[in-house]
């Protein structure tokens, strides 16, 4: 089991995927944007980062460029989960991040992506 | 001197003329109006119509829908394009900072949110939540406040949407913002109207009272009360002396030449005098020239295009487009705003110089105040004036039997050029249409009747013989 950290400014998709990973067993923090997210990534080192893309203060786009940037968080996969932005996401930006959903999304595959990422079967 | 303000237009047909001219720039708005008055449609068209022009939005939401339902229920609005959102438009929600750390934390965040967005525009979606979260009356105001100051300094408008449980309520932030627009709905007997009022409006003039919009997949559409927005007509008259031909054998040569250019005349009757055939004749002079334009309530434009057939009269397919424009509104669900926005851009885009309502009817049924009738038609027959349009009006008068020398109009026919009436009078053993003229503008005439009748090949016609033998009406 492992720690995950959901990104999200709208706290109930935060919270219904915080409840979902919960319930497979993970331990999850939340953070209601970029910058709040980098900062506790940064203290707990999270083996997986879900994160919406639209964001106060800094994008999960930011987010991601951000840690890809930061030697000792390069190699923590990033799911982008995003409403509108998951298409330009795919194009333009595909190297950042391991999977990309589009809201609203299925919560099996998201799973099966999230145990896919940990290793985890 | 007067100082202009610079103005963010809206997009939003109708709106800038309420407003004066848009909204100010780097002006703060309440928006108010009860879940479903249109709050959220209108300030994402305005966000999206500022997008498209180039500029940068920011779309603060607390405690609404998800953003994803918001765009899903978007996508079937014209105006919405996803690709945009995330760069020139950014939905974000902070809802967290509010519940974690209060208001001031969402002022700083918004700020700064504002500043990095580099935002004309910035909508405030929950009012009502801050409003919840405010211990006092003078912490809301500390909010707005604190938002507004920061944008006004950068520039930016501010949008704060609120949900009002009634849309009489008056707040005490509402002196904290420069205008207030209150979105409503009336409900008259089964029909209900959505309407814009602007409360408030500050360093702008701006059209008063109750303003129908409707909401489709164009958006919002703003009808600006019409009475309100020609309270002069848009231009001075240039009036002629030019005659126009009625379309009628005979009609021309009893009222000094034809109908005075530019003038408006209603023709009364009671059904199925030939009100409407009188009308068609007088379309049928339409030209390249002077395109005509029926705009009517009752028969389709296939039934239209038959009569007018059955008259020898050309309303077909190969010309209607062309000089001749066919506008029909069904008496089902019309309001009068539209229907006259409808009558107006259709004179303007085709040139309209010969009209023909049939009839004034089809105005009354969509009057839900029936008071606002005679300033409504004064200033839509001014305007008809000044771009030298001249109108014919049908009214069915419920009488068959109308004296010719009283005028059943008092208050109207005093905004009317022209009155002409048609009855029917049994003589023999037949029934005969009497055309009465009673009053032409500018004219000498002779007040007094004559037989009102249809030739072998279908055309409308009068006869003055009927005249020198009145003696013999039943």
């Amino acid at each position: 089991m492992a720690l995950i950290a959901v990104v999200d400014d709208e706290f109930l998709l935060a919270d219904l995927l915080a409840g979902l990973l919960v319930g497979e067993g993970h331990e999850v923090m939340t953070a209601p944007h970029g910058r709040a997210a980098l900062q506790m990534i940064r203290e707990r080192k999270p083996a997986l980062v879900i994160t919406d893309f639209m964001m106060p203060l800094m994008t999960g786009l930011e987010l991601a460029q951000a840690m890809q940037v930061d030697a000792d968080l390069a190699d923590i996969p990033v799911i982008l989960v995003s409403g509108a932005q998951g298409a330009s996401a795919r194009d333009s930006h595909p190297e950042l991040f391991a999977a990309i959903f589009d809201k609203p999304y299925d919560r099996k595959a998201m799973l099966k992506a999230v145990a896919n990422l940990l290793d985890t079967p | 001197m007067v100082e202009h303000l610079p103005r963010l237009p809206s997009g939003i047909s109708g709106l800038d003329e309420v407003l004066g001219g848009g909204f100010i720039e780097g002006a703060a708005y309440i928006v108010q109006g009860r879940p479903g008055a249109g709050k959220t449609i209108l300030s994402n068209q305005i966000a999206f119509s500022q997008a498209s022009a180039g500029r940068r939005v920011l779309y603060v939401t607390l405690l609404a829908e998800t953003h994803d339902r918001l765009f899903q229920s978007l996508s079937t609005l014209d105006f919405f394009d996803k690709a945009i959102l995330g760069d020139a438009i950014r939905y974000v929600s902070v809802f967290q900072s509010l519940r974690d750390e209060g208001l001031d934390a969402v002022v700083k965040l918004i700020r700064e949110e504002t500043q990095r967005q580099h935002a004309t525009l910035l909508v405030f979606d929950g009012l009502l939540n801050a409003r919840d979260r405010a211990d006092t009356d003078l912490d809301i105001k500390t909010f707005i406040a604190g938002i507004q100051s920061q944008a006004a300094f950068v520039g930016c408008t501010v949008l704060f949407l609120a949900s009002a449980g009634s849309s009489q309520d008056s707040r005490p932030e509402h002196t904290m913002v420069d205008g207030v627009l209150d979105l409503c709905e009336e409900v008259v007997g089964v029909r209900s109207y959505r309407q814009l009022h602007v409360r408030k409006s500050r360093g702008s003039g701006s059209l008063g009272g109750y303003h129908q919009f409707e909401i489709t997949d164009r958006g919002v559409t703003l009808y600006p009360r019409l009475e309100a927005k020609y309270a002069y007509p848009s231009r001075d008259e240039e009036p002629s002396k030019k005659r126009v031909g009625t379309g009628v054998a005979g009609l021309d040569e009893a009222i000094g030449g034809g109908l005075p250019a530019g003038s408006v005349t209603v023709v009364v009757g009671p059904p199925g005098s030939g009100k409407t055939s009188f009308g068609l004749n007088f379309l049928n002079l339409a030209s390249k020239k002077d395109h005509g334009l029926h705009f009517g309530f009752y028969e389709t434009p296939a039934r239209l295009s038959l009569k007018a057939e059955a008259l020898g009269l050309d309303f077909s397919k190969k010309r209607v487009g062309r000089d001749l424009h066919i506008i029909w509104n069904p008496l089902t669900e019309n309001s009068l705003g539209k229907l006259a926005h409808q009558l107006l851009e259709a004179v303007r885009e085709h040139k309209i110089k010969r009209l023909l309502i049939d009839g004034i009817g089809g105005f009354d049924r969509a009057a839900i105040h029936k008071s606002r009738l005679m300033e409504f038609f004064s200033a839509l027959t001014n305007e008809l004036r000044v771009m030298n349009v001249t109108t014919i009006i049908t009214w069915e008068s419920q009488d068959h039997t109308v004296n010719e020398n009283s005028d059943p109009f008092p208050e109207i026919s005093s905004i009317l050029d022209n009155l002409i009436t048609i009855r029917e009078v049994h003589r023999q053993g037949r029934v005969q249409r009497l055309l009465s003229i009673l009053k032409v503008r500018d004219s000498a005439f002779q007040q007094r009747s004559y037989e009102f009748f249809f030739t072998k090949n279908g055309s409308a016609a009068i006869d003055a013989t009927y005249a020198s033998n009145p003696g013999s009406l039943s």
